[in-house]
Parts: C-alpha cells; structure tokens; sequence
C-alpha cells in the first residue's frame, strides 16, 4: 500500500504552549488543542514527510509500540480531517 | 467630553445629498480616528449624543460613510456575516440592519442602515473596530474593564458571567466598559481603552486608557478566589471572549497572534467571585 503524506489546513492558525498545540481554524473560528502527541503529529504535518515516516518519529519520541501507534496516529489524523484541520495526499507536497 | 471642533458641516458634494447638508464626526476610539460622515441628519444627531464622549479633533485615519438606505437587502436576521469582497482587504460585512464595505488598505468604508437606528450604529462600529485594530495592532474583547490607580482590569466573560456586576461593586473605580474592552499591544506592552459600547449598565466608558496590570476570566463562585492560569489556557480562554467575525485565514492568524502577545505579556488568572466588592482584595494583590 503505498504512503500517506498529511499537511495542516493552511486557513489554520496555531501556537503551541508547554507542547500543546491551539488551533484556531478560520473557515468557523473552532478553536482545537492536542496533547503532547497530538501536537508532535502536527508539527511534522508539513506534507512532506510520509505518516509512515510521522508514526516511526512517534514510537521514537514517546517510546510507544509502533503497533499502537500506527493505529492511534491513524485515527488521530481522521479525527484531524474530520475537522477540517488536517489533509491527506497520496504525494509529498513541494517543498516552499 | 464631547468637543465642538469636531463637529462640521459641510456643503452636499453631490445630488444624492440633497437630503441636506453633509455632517461630519470625529470619533475616536482607542487611538483610532474615524471621520463618519453623513447626510441624514437624524443619523448625524444619534452619532452626536451616542458617542458625545468619544468625539475628537485631529486627523481621522479612517473614513467611513453612514447612510440611510430601505432597500438594503436584509441577511438573515442576528447573523453577522464578512467576507472578502473581490480584493482581500475589502470586506463585506453584513448584517439584518445594515450592509457595509470596509477597505483596510484605504481604511474607508460606506454603510447604508436599513433605518436611522442607535442599535444598528452601534453593531456596525463594533464589528468595524475588530477590524480596524488589527492593524494597531488590537483586539476587541467580551470583558468588562475599570482603571483603579493607574492600573487596568481586564474581566472577561460571555453573556451572564458578570460583568456588569462587577463593574456596579467598583463605584471608586474608572468605568472602561462593562461590555465590551479593547486592549492594544505596543513593543511587548498591553493597554486597555476605554469604548462607548455598553451592556445592562447602559452607560459608555471613559475615554481613558491605561498599561493593562491583569487580565481575569470571570466565574461564579461561593467564595472570592483567584488562581494563575497559565498561558497556553489563557489563550482557549481568551479566544472565546474574543469578538470577530471575519473568516479569512490572514485576518485569524492575526487575531491568534495578538492574543497570544496578549497572554505573553500580562498574568492571567481565573476570577472565581460572589457579588461582593471583596473580590478587589485578591484583585489588587495580583
């Protein structure tokens, strides 16, 4: 199955604080924050690097089995769409 | 406080004026100077008594056109909606009562109310100054406001959570608002303006400002408490008291970037307060 890459919706705005992201999304001016983890996936949502690639950083940083967090980014970021807050692309964005 | 010299009257420029003779109001609110310009004269009397406190000479930065217009097709009713009009700093912001177009660049605009009416005036400013102080750069927020010393309160809170109350325990301090507050960022520093738009104490601001000391999110309580909030739940708790409309991407990024110099540079703390002045005890020692 070939990679996923996801990128932050460009009509949000954020700020992380003591490593919790708050995001104002324009479009409805929902406010959303993530956990620490949360916040590590949307950091590395630049549409470049791959969910594969996003979910390795993941069992490196918080030392989590990478069964458990393939499964819990996976339905992070559908939450994340479901919001308007992330997009899903079948290929890497270029680079700006 | 209201003063003469920034009331004129000028010829009609045009034959659409023929209703009468073109007045001219300088309003100032926070630092920020419009001339509102009009040929109703009943409109020109309410923006006079309306905002008596907040007129000013000097040169406006801003020009806005207020008129008369029954044929202003109606949004849906209570709604506010802005959106960009052909070029991104032009904004159509329209409501059930009056249509307007706003440039940010030229920082001009004309409104056609659909009646003469002090309510739909004073929306239109509101809603205007959300947008006009984003280049100060400001932030109107949901919050009553008082100078006690020569230090600005900030307490904010939606509809019910007290802040007329409050305001009404603090007869010795300089009402700033009891509705509505605007505060505005300079190198690092907050301060707090007084503005003409009131909630149930139906009585404007002075038109004073001073350096923001603390900012409180209101909460009902049996007892006067206050606790530090940390910044990053400063900013959720300040954002939702934060009054704007306008749905553009550049426009937001800028609002989440005046409010988080705002909680950067101020201590926050929830308010948890009962209906007595006791809460200035806490407040004062912050």
């Amino acid at each position: 199955m070939s990679d996923r890459y996801v990128v932050r919706n460009p009509e949000t705005a954020w700020r992380v604080y003591d490593g919790q992201a708050v995001i104002l999304l324009a479009g409805d001016s929902t406010l959303n924050t993530l956990n620490a983890v949360g916040t590590y996936i949307w950091r590395e949502a630049d549409g470049t690097t791959s969910v594969s690639a996003i979910v390795a950083r993941v069992c490196e940083e918080f030392e989590v089995e990478p069964a458990q967090a393939e499964r819990d980014s996976a339905d992070f970021i559908d939450k994340l769409c479901q919001r308007g807050l992330l997009m899903v692309t079948e290929s890497p964005q270029e680079r700006r | 406080m209201g003063r003469d010299d920034a009331v004129g009257t000028v010829k009609p420029t045009s034959p659409a004026a023929a209703r009468g003779a073109q007045t001219e109001l300088s309003l100032a609110i926070a630092g920020v100077r419009a001339a509102i310009v009009m040929r109703d004269a009943t409109l020109a009397d309410i923006v006079r008594q309306r905002y008596k406190g907040f007129l000013s000479g000097g040169k406006p930065r801003w020009r806005i056109a207020l008129d008369v217009d029954t044929v202003v097709p109606p949004a849906v009713p209570g709604d506010v909606v802005v959106r960009r009009d052909g070029h991104p700093a032009r904004l159509a912001v329209e409501r059930g009562d009056f249509s307007a177009i706003l440039d940010l660049d030229r920082r001009c605009g004309r409104v056609a109310l659909n009646a003469p009416n002090e309510f739909s005036i004073d929306s239109f400013l509101r809603i205007a100054c959300t947008l006009a102080l984003l280049d100060v750069p400001g932030l109107v927020v949901h919050a009553a406001s008082l100078i006690r010393g020569d230090k600005a309160y900030l307490f904010c809170g939606r509809s019910g959570a007290g802040k007329t109350t409050l305001t009404r325990l603090s007869p010795d301090a300089t009402l700033l608002s009891d509705e509505l507050s605007i505060v505005t960022m300079s190198n690092g520093h907050a301060r707090c303006h007084g503005t003409p738009f009131w909630g149930e104490l139906a009585r404007a601001g002075e038109d004073r400002c001073a350096p923001l000391h603390a900012v409180f999110f209101l909460h009902h309580g049996g007892r006067h408490t206050v606790e530090a909030v940390r910044p990053g739940d400063a900013l959720k708790q300040l954002l939702s008291t934060v009054l704007f409309f306008a749905r553009e991407p550049e426009l937001t990024a800028r609002v989440l970037g005046i409010a988080s110099n705002l909680v950067e540079s101020v201590p926050c703390f929830d308010l948890h307060f009962r209906p007595d002045a006791g809460f200035w005890e806490l407040v004062d020692h912050v």
